[in-house]
């Protein structure tokens, strides 16, 4: 058998495997519980389901704090842990981890860190995922839960990701290489800006957790913190989302990027320097910030998309020329040489199609006089669920649907049933999005559970907000039973075919030559043009509503 | 030198300079930026420390 991302999984020591394979369980599992809570808090905003505003607003903490942080997060350390395992493996030498030790207590911190996350959103005022101390001021036992969940997890993802540092670095030296391969450094890159965002979130709740045992003053500047947490959480997922990406190439196609590995390297380096100096715009409602600080600050951002859309065209770019070298002919036809018996790459290329519309989309809200007017606007949630659902968790559970079975030597179940949920996922996605963005633009606001203000607010908002609740049903469901499907994979009886795994394409050996690759190039344009158009239309629109003149003089 | 250790060294740079700039900032309370960006700065380069100390592994 040859060397294979693929192969080398199935040569991991078993102890390595089982604890991968506890934290994608883990994922699934906080997957599974996020879109119920999201499910029905849809249902509630729709008016599809009549409960008190609180109990709605505790669907809305279970949502966010199971899938805005412990899947992304559960997922990520799986990823990144298990990818980490097979890469120092890379050439030769065995696989395995470095300081499993480290590994394991960050995983029960996380783990631990789950429960009491999800007490919290029971037992007294809903925390929602920010957990804000000031708004839970009379409830101390509340912050104390919640406060101690996000702490363990932060220590779990620092502790995580050192084990795979230890494992990366062990591939290096001796009679092996002197530097890494792209991947190898990319997961180093992952790895250290999750441990960043661990202590990110001990920054931003250790405070919090000491005032609630009584060993500290209130934490006034918790809202700073949060904030420092909640932009990291924006672009790490994002970030992994494209390493996910640049794995699953090589895995199902063992196709490397026909730019060289350096390339790569100063790709992923360049999310690491751009992600830190983005984080003014979300200080674009401060006041006393000066006005060619948010200048910079709009700018700045626009550059974050540029390692995205960077590897983007790596990726895109080899695949098309290898598919060519391969026999592919036409335009689009090398996307017909794709491994599509495979649901990983169904799961992706969707992920990269919901990329463009959220990418367009976010460059409304980056802008400094846009941003003021819609922050606190449906269209919000609306944008951002492209990426965190049609994006990001796509590409996640296409990376789990590679790493599972190669741990567990268990083919996937369904495949049928995998391939076509992404895209009835998007489809739910799509109307709960489109629909959501339109109710930002027309004024919506995302805080609350009833929008129809006692019959004062325009009866268009609950049209709006009726199909936002249908499309975020089916989305939910698609998900629900994609992961269902993902853990029925794992932890079901064992198929008769499990033995014949997926072996994966072998285009590294093709000669890719001189051809030329225009998907990449030409879906840029396209983004270019969507997000030219996107901000247009949100200029127009926000220029028609009153409330506009008001966001103006107070801006 | 390689091209991994320098490319840490690159990302760490820009952080601590970043966390020097938000801690000076005469606008708001940033002084939290620059203690994230600061640990992450200082992890960047005990990581390239560590790449380079591997690398060299007889």
């Amino acid at each position: 058998m040859s060397d294979t991302i693929i192969s080398r999984l199935r040569t991991l020591p078993p102890q390595d495997r089982r604890l991968v394979i506890a934290l994608a369980i883990a994922s699934l599992l906080a997957l599974i519980i996020g879109l119920t809570g999201g499910l029905l808090t849809a249902l509630v905003r729709a008016g599809f389901l009549n409960v008190l505003p609180e109990s709605g607003y505790r669907y809305l903490s279970v949502h966010g704090v199971s899938a805005f942080f412990y899947w992304l997060y559960f997922a990520q350390a799986a990823l990144v842990l298990g990818f980490s395992a097979v890469e120092r493996g890379n050439g030769g030498g065995p696989t395995g981890l470095l300081r499993r030790s480290l590994a394991s207590l960050g995983i029960g911190a996380m783990m631990l860190g789950f429960a009491l996350g999800l007490v919290a959103t029971v037992m007294g005022s809903p925390p929602l995922y920010d957990g804000n101390a000031e708004l839970l001021a009379d409830d101390p036992l509340t912050v104390l839960v919640f406060s101690a969940g996000y702490v363990l997890l932060g220590l779990g993802l620092m502790l995580v990701p050192a084990s795979a540092i230890a494992t990366l670095l062990s591939s290096l030296g001796r009679d092996r290489r002197k530097v890494l391969d792209a991947l190898g450094f990319a997961l180093l890159a992952w790895s250290g800006f999750l441990i960043v965002t661990g202590f990110a979130a001990i920054h931003a709740f250790l405070p919090s957790l000491l005032w609630s045992l009584g060993l500290a003053d209130f934490p006034v500047g918790q809202e700073t913190g949060w904030h420092i947490l909640f932009h990291n959480l924006h672009y790490l997922p994002l970030m992994a989302t494209v390493l996910v990406w640049y794995i699953l190439m090589q895995a199902l196609t063992g196709t490397k990027s026909v730019f060289g590995a350096r390339f790569s390297k100063i790709v992923f380096s360049l999310y690491l320097v751009f992600v830190p100096p983005t984080s003014l715009y979300h200080m674009f409602l401060d006041p006393g910030l000066p006005e060619y600080v948010k200048v910079a600050g709009s700018v700045l951002s626009l550059f974050v998309s540029v390692p995205t859309l960077t590897a983007f065209l790596v990726i895109i770019a080899s695949l098309e020329v290898h598919a060519r070298a391969a026999g592919a002919t036409g335009l689009f036809g090398w996307i017909r040489k794709l491994p599509w018996e495979h649901p990983a790459t169904t799961a992706a290329s969707v992920a990269v199609i919901n990329m463009m519309l959220g990418i367009s989309l976010a460059f409304v809200l980056i802008q400094e006089k846009l941003a003021p007017l819609l922050s606190d606007t449906f269209f919000v949630p609306g944008y951002f669920h492209f990426f965190t659902v049609g994006t990001v968790s796509l590409s996640l559970l296409a990376g789990l649907s590679v790493l599972l079975p190669g741990l567990t030597g268990r083919s996937l179940r369904m495949l049928s049933l995998l391939r076509i949920l992404p895209w009835v996922a998007s489809a739910g996605l799509l109307v709960f999005g489109g629909a959501g963005v339109i109710a930002g633009f027309m004024g919506v606001p995302r805080r609350v559970m009833d929008v129809s203000y006692g019959g004062e607010a325009p009866a268009f908002w609950s049209t709006l907000m009726a199909l936002v609740g249908a499309g975020g049903v089916i989305m939910a469901l698609a998900l629900l039973a994609y992961a269902a499907t993902l853990l029925a994979s794992v932890v079901g009886r064992r198929g008769a075919h499990d033995s014949q795994g997926f072996v994966g394409l072998q285009w590294v050996t093709l000669p890719s030559g001189n051809t030329a690759a225009w998907t990449g190039p030409l879906s840029i344009l396209v983004i270019a043009a969507a997000m030219y158009g996107f901000g247009a239309i949100g200029f127009e629109l926000l220029q028609a509503v009153p409330v506009i003149a008001t966001g103006t003089a107070g801006h | 030198m390689t091209e991994d250790i320098l490319l840490l060294l690159g990302v760490a740079s820009v952080w601590t300079l970043l966390a020097i700039g938000y801690a000076i900032a005469p606008w708001g309370d940033m002084i939290g930026y620059a203690r994230v960006w600061g640990l992450g700065a200082a992890l960047f380069f005990v990581v390239a420390a560590l790449v380079w100390n591997a690398a060299r592994q007889p």
